[in-house]
């Protein structure tokens, strides 16, 4: 095989990965509140932007890491609260929240470049460093990239065990078929929204820091990008299912930077929304989307 | 004691209860009558917290609930099967009845509590791996009266358990809605357009007509009537 389509291809799979924890945390908004939230992208930033700024304070990285999740979780809730439930409750069932969500992280961008200012940071290497590899039968693989890949996919598997297997993914799951029905069985409803928006940026969070560990540097605009990129991944496996956002991860990954490596790097990105416009025309419930299972 | 006094319940211009007042006493069966539209639901909905009250008291033992979310009343013992066979559809079976137990006052472990209801409804264990969207409507309603019963609730309503169901098996669900009352001794009241079904069970009936009491009383005196003609002519 290869070296340089090798090299691409395990890039894509773990930024693809990092697309797939995206879309998962878009995906838990979407369960709870049909919402989701597009200041994500912001959140990451924030999130990347804080560990650099903990850090450069003297803070051990994990610490730096820690901390800035905590934050971006309370901010999760402070938008749940202040943007999306607002925009739901005067205009019920319009897309006021794209707006407020949008709009939301437009201001913590604008924030984060007044105070940090606009010039792009270097992150500080967590685990491994860029110049770290390994050689696997003459192919050379970046440790940093297996970490990265490693830390998204625990996530994930974990994220799903949690849906899956406990009481509390049992009642999201519940809140997102029939919100009514849950609260009159007794289910937290409130409680639980408010949870799905800190776990979701919390997610996204971590999506930030992995990110910025590739790229190495992080700035005020980064993240905008990249939560449009994990809501074409989202779309292209299915609204709503955690497979299809795996799936759709992984594919605008590697696809987007095959087409980097061989065509252009500025079709990167523009591959993943001639994606998403293609899966719209031809399977717009996505690759893993299910109909309705229902007798009469 | 559930009692509701002077409650009213508006969809913005929309009247659907106007100062209807209730006890209802545990250990017997009340039910709501009326034809489509009198209120029923919404008296219903009003108590468990997901209608829109104006004006009134929803009291529980006396505590007057009005203030509390859905969830908090869930918990002091309200159970509500909705009307249109409300279930989550796309969750088998045992998905259904354990977050019902999940949720619910878990007086008995999970084990015990299912094993009770495959017990009284065997086809339930049958199909506890199968959607509950795709049981028949029988079966639906069985899964239905077993996700409130399961959650130990002491204020039990149930809006048209004989909707849209086979003589039959309306037999069959109201053999056991009886036998629960009697069994548990809680508050449980039933909205049925099928009056005498529902009053022959009762031990108190009310009848509503765009959203006011038309005729109350014990249910005995309301299926005879004083000459046979007094529920009848509340509908008209």
């Amino acid at each position: 095989m290869d070296d340089f389509f090798f090299s691409l291809l395990l890039a894509g799979i773990s930024v693809g990965a990092v697309y797939a924890l995206i879309a998962l945390g878009l995906n838990l908004t979407f369960w709870t509140t049909k919402t989701l939230n597009f200041g994500q992208g912001s959140l990451m930033m924030l999130c990347a932007m804080l560990t650099v700024i903990i850090f450069s304070q003297g803070l051990a990285i994990t610490l730096a890491v820690v901390g800035s999740l905590v934050v971006v979780a309370a901010l999760g809730m402070f938008i749940e609260r202040w943007t999306v439930r607002p925009a739901l409750k005067s205009s019920g069932g319009s897309m006021g929240w794209v707006v407020s969500t949008l709009g939301f992280g437009i201001f913590l961008q604008g924030m984060a470049a007044k105070y940090f200012g606009s010039q792009a940071v270097a992150f500080p290497d967590v685990v491994f460093t860029a110049q770290d590899f390994v050689t696997v039968f003459g192919q050379y693989i970046s440790l940093q990239y297996l970490v990265v890949l490693a830390v998204a996919v625990a996530l994930i598997l974990a994220f799903e065990l949690f849906i899956r297997r406990t009481v509390w993914g049992q009642a999201v799951h519940a809140v997102s078929l029939d919100p009514e029905l849950a609260l009159v069985q007794g289910i937290p409803v409130r409680r639980l929204i408010l949870g799905s928006f800190m776990l979701s940026s919390v997610l996204a969070g971590v999506a930030g820091v992995l990110i910025a560990q590739i790229g190495g540097t992080v700035d005020p605009a980064f993240g905008f990008d990249l939560v449009l990129l994990g809501f074409v991944a989202a779309v292209l496996g299915g609204m709503g299912s955690s497979l299809g956002a795996l799936a759709g991860g992984l594919l605008v990954g590697v696809i987007s930077k095959l087409v980097g490596g061989y065509v252009s790097t500025a079709a990167e990105h523009g591959i993943a929304f001639a994606l998403l416009m293609l899966a719209l025309a031809v399977r717009p419930q996505g690759l893993f989307g299910r109909p309705e299972v229902s007798k009469a | 004691m559930l009692e509701l006094r002077d409650l009213s319940v508006h969809y913005g211009a929309v009247r659907a209860l106007e100062g209807v007042s209730l006890q209802a006493a545990p250990g017997g069966i009340t039910a709501i009558l009326g034809a489509n539209g009198a209120g029923k639901s919404s008296l219903m909905r009003a108590i468990s917290g997901i209608a829109p009250v104006v004006a009134g008291q929803v009291l529980l033992d006396g505590q007057d609930i009005i203030a509390l979310p859905p969830p908090a009343r869930a918990r002091l013992g309200v159970a509500h099967a909705m009307e249109g066979r409300r279930l989550f559809r796309q969750l088998t079976v045992e998905d259904n009845l354990r977050l019902a137990w999940s949720f619910g006052a878990r007086r008995e472990k999970l084990a015990a509590s299912l094993a009770e209801v495959y017990a009284r409804f065997p086809i339930l264990e049958t199909k506890a791996r199968t959607a509950a969207g795709l049981l028949s409507g029988g079966q639906q309603q069985m899964l239905i009266l077993s996700c409130t019963t399961i959650r130990n609730p002491r204020f039990l309503l149930l809006d048209e358990p004989s909707l849209g169901l086979a003589p039959i098996i309306v037999q069959q669900i109201y053999g056991f809605i009886t036998d629960y009352a009697a069994k548990s001794g809680i508050v449980v009241i039933i909205a049925e357009q099928m009056a005498a079904l529902a009053l022959k069970v009762s031990r108190q009936g009310m009848v509503l007509r765009r959203g006011r009491v038309v005729l109350a009383g014990a249910g005995e005196e309301l299926l005879r009537g004083r000459d046979g003609t007094t529920l009848a002519a509340s509908y008209l």
